[in-house]
């Protein structure tokens, strides 16, 4: 293209800087993933090699059967991957899945989430979006109550298609919560709940329009409780995508009403209820 | 045969035992169908294209440039291929369907491609054959599938094909446009065009944001006080910022967009009624429905097992062999070959490498180094083009944007700059159909 080839190449190479838009800073990569690696396994699985997910298992011998993470084999834009992840295995009486933790091996933080389930969170399958900054393994931990601990690993391509520039949008902090509920449950059955809020997820790593690194703003936690009891909580980092969206499970043995509430690391706060109606 | 081809004449001193290895074991198997025998003709490979779109058509003629002595049979049930590349132009009364209409006299009569208008209905990669619809079976020693997509049916719930006949998809050329185009012309003034955008990938990532823009151009003309919504299932698509800037300056607040944060996520589609639910619940209707559904690799890839659990076809970026089914190459959007998009350009591109990697496998050569090239063309109006290109090789063994190429429109262009980009879209559709069918529309 003649006539402005050297705008086009200037403004391509500005907009893929300033609309990282959900990719964490590009600059900080290479220097990270050798301090997060332990070094006594280089071979094996991702979750060996990976610190943060050492610390969750411990002592134990992770399961790998069970522990399902359903991701694509590549995405296109890695501002906001989908990812289900959840417990399959079937567990003694009495026990049940009590934390679910996410990491990105490849991202300058590893952590992307912890998810932490009751009996009143019925199926231990949870469903979000997640930043994935280059390609990876993403690894999941998953422990019981009674100590039991899973782990397992997927890999995926990130690539951004060259059709596939984005725009910028920065949203407002904690506005429109969203809550989808069913209709009714039945008694200790679990039933799906989603929920949506706008929130920039805005990761302290990126460079705003002025060169300037933008500050951290994320959303660090979000509970629901039935009728005062928690269900579930999820502890959240950067790396889970901007208008964090999580689909999960409660299985109430009578009606009452659910609290969900975001909390970020400003101190701001969003809330909404809902019946929950068990017939 | 009549082909002008004089760079590409059988090299000297090719000797019969080369072209017997290069041709492989197929050869010896025995022929069903009543073809002759490829030697027959002097031949030195049989090639069966599948698809007549612009990979198929590509990769046919293609590979009759590169070695005139190749049996290069394409399968394409449609006499008249129509595109999908200009396909909204038509919608937003820019264009005829008989201007984005293509056949294959170029292929038959100057390349000596044989060209069957029937349907591919099986593949035995292990006989290395191909049953058609007519009954007739074809063997070869190269298969290339161009299958483009096929509709997820029912993967988004409420939409099969009955829904498709009340809530066109349009995402296939053809009548399906024509279906959409005649309600957008039975539409009220004052009514709702909703559009339904799917997750990536997908065929053509700009297309349903081209789609909203010549549904406004029209609307402006015929329909004023009508509105176009756009549902999106993601929250960032291709070009967005041009897009948008240009849907304020031409139409103002005419289309509305709604990506996935804002529950523009469609999970449920009642085609009777006009209206879509989206996840949180939120019932929207439309006077005009069109679904562009979740998609997957065309049916033929399946019965020949080259696709994954994703539904698309994993290949080897140097080639565009089957990374799982071996003498199978797929070009197009049936195939992973991301960054590149889902694009006619790539589909042309992509079958240039295959072609080339098979002409060099029959000959016992390993494949040229490959790259591509790739823009994308959307209209905003008649007279504001906006674009994306980029460049691609082999990096680490992956497809990867070369560091600097391509490029994006200006976000601050002249009116002269967008209108120049208009012209050179037509200049482009006009140049990648000459250069796939031979044929100017």
């Amino acid at each position: 293209m003649p006539h402005s080839f050297r705008h086009m190449t200037l403004s391509r190479r500005r907009l893929l800087r300033s609309s990282a838009g959900g990719l964490l800073g590009l600059g900080l990569l290479g220097a990270v993933p050798s301090l997060l690696f332990s070094p006594a396994a280089l071979a094996g699985d991702a979750w060996q090699r990976l610190e943060a997910a050492q610390q969750v298992i411990g002592d134990a011998t992770p399961e790998s059967d069970g522990l399902t993470l359903d991701l694509p084999h590549v995405s296109e834009d890695g501002s906001a991957v989908a990812l289900t992840v959840g417990v399959e295995a079937s567990l003694d009486d009495g026990d049940y899945v009590e934390s679910i933790h996410l990491f990105a091996a490849g991202n300058p933080n590893p952590e992307v989430a912890v998810f932490h389930l009751t009996p009143l969170a019925g199926k231990p399958e949870v469903s979000t979006r997640v930043r994935l900054n280059e390609t990876q393994q993403v690894v999941a931990v998953a422990r019981s109550a009674e100590g039991k601990v899973w782990a397992t690993s997927r890999e995926v391509r990130i690539t951004v298609s060259g059709c596939l520039m984005r725009g910028d949008d920065v949203p407002e902090a904690l506005s429109n919560p969203r809550v989808s509920v069913p209709g009714s449950f039945t008694a200790g059955q679990p039933g799906e709940i989603r929920t949506l809020i706008t929130h920039p997820m805005e990761t302290g790593l990126r460079e705003g329009d002025d060169g300037e690194t933008l500050p951290r703003h994320i959303i660090e936690r979000f509970k629901v409780s039935v009728d005062g009891d928690t269900a579930f909580e999820a502890e959240l980092h950067q790396s889970v995508s901007a208008n964090p969206y999580l689909r999960f499970h409660l299985a109430p043995e009578r009606s009452g009403e659910a609290v969900f509430e975001w909390h970020d690391d400003t101190g701001e706060s969003a809330r909404e209820t809902s019946q929950l109606n068990v017939s | 045969m009549s082909v002008n081809s004089k760079p590409f004449q059988l090299r000297p001193g090719v000797s019969r035992r080369q072209v017997l290895k290069g041709i492989g074991a197929a050869s010896s198997l025995p022929l069903i169908g009543g073809f002759a025998p490829a030697f027959a003709s002097g031949s030195e490979g049989r090639v069966v294209v599948i698809g007549g779109g612009f990979g198929g058509a590509t990769a046919a003629k293609y590979l009759k440039r590169a070695n005139p002595n190749l049996a290069v049979t394409l399968v394409e049930p449609a006499q008249t291929f129509y595109t999908c590349p200009f396909s909204n132009l038509y919608l937003g009364g820019l264009r005829e369907m008989s201007k984005i209409a293509h056949g294959y006299d170029e292929l038959r009569d100057r390349f000596g491609v044989e060209v069957l208008h029937t349907l591919a209905e099986d593949i035995d990669p292990d006989g290395h054959s191909v049953r058609l619809a007519n009954g007739d079976t074809l063997q070869y020693d190269k298969l290339v599938l161009s299958p483009g997509i096929d509709i997820r049916w029912n993967a988004l719930e409420g939409y099969d094909e009955a829904a498709a006949e009340l809530a066109p998809h349009a995402w296939k050329a053809g009548p399906q446009t024509e279906l959409l185009r005649s309600q957008l012309e039975g539409m009220d003034d004052g009514g709702t065009f909703v559009l339904v955008a799917p997750e990536n990938p997908f065929r053509c990532p700009p297309g349903p944001y081209e789609r909203a823009s010549m549904v406004a151009h029209y609307l402006s003309q015929h329909k004023p006080n009508s509105k176009v919504l756009i549902l999106d299932a993601k929250d960032n698509f291709s070009k967005q910022g041009l897009f948008t800037s240009g849907w304020e300056q031409l139409y103002g607040d005419t289309i509305e967009w709604v990506g996935l944060s804002g529950d523009g996520r469609v999970t449920r589609v009642d085609a009777d009624n006009l209206e879509v639910e989206t996840e949180f619940g939120t019932v929207h209707r439309a006077d005009v429905l069109n679904v562009v559904p979740p998609q997957k690799a065309g049916w033929i890839a399946e019965r020949a097992g080259v696709t994954d659990d994703s539904g698309w076809v994993p290949v080897k970026p140097e080639t565009f062999e089957s990374q799982q089914v071996a003498d199978i190459y797929v070009v197009g959007d049936a195939t992973v070959a991301a960054p590149m998009p889902k694009s006619g350009f790539c589909a042309n591109a992509q079958a240039k490498v295959a072609a080339a990697a098979i002409v060099s496998a029959l000959r016992g050569d390993s494949p040229p180094e490959p790259y591509w090239s790739n823009t994308c063309y959307s209209l905003i109006g008649p007279e504001y083009g906006i674009s994306v290109a980029g460049v691609y090789r082999l990096q680490d063994g992956v497809i990867a944007e070369v560091d600097g190429s391509g490029g994006l429109s200006p976000s601050d262009a002249s009116p002269e700059i967008r209108q120049m980009e208009a012209e050179y879209a037509v200049g482009w559709y006009n140049a990648i159909c000459q250069d796939t069918w031979g044929t100017e529309a």
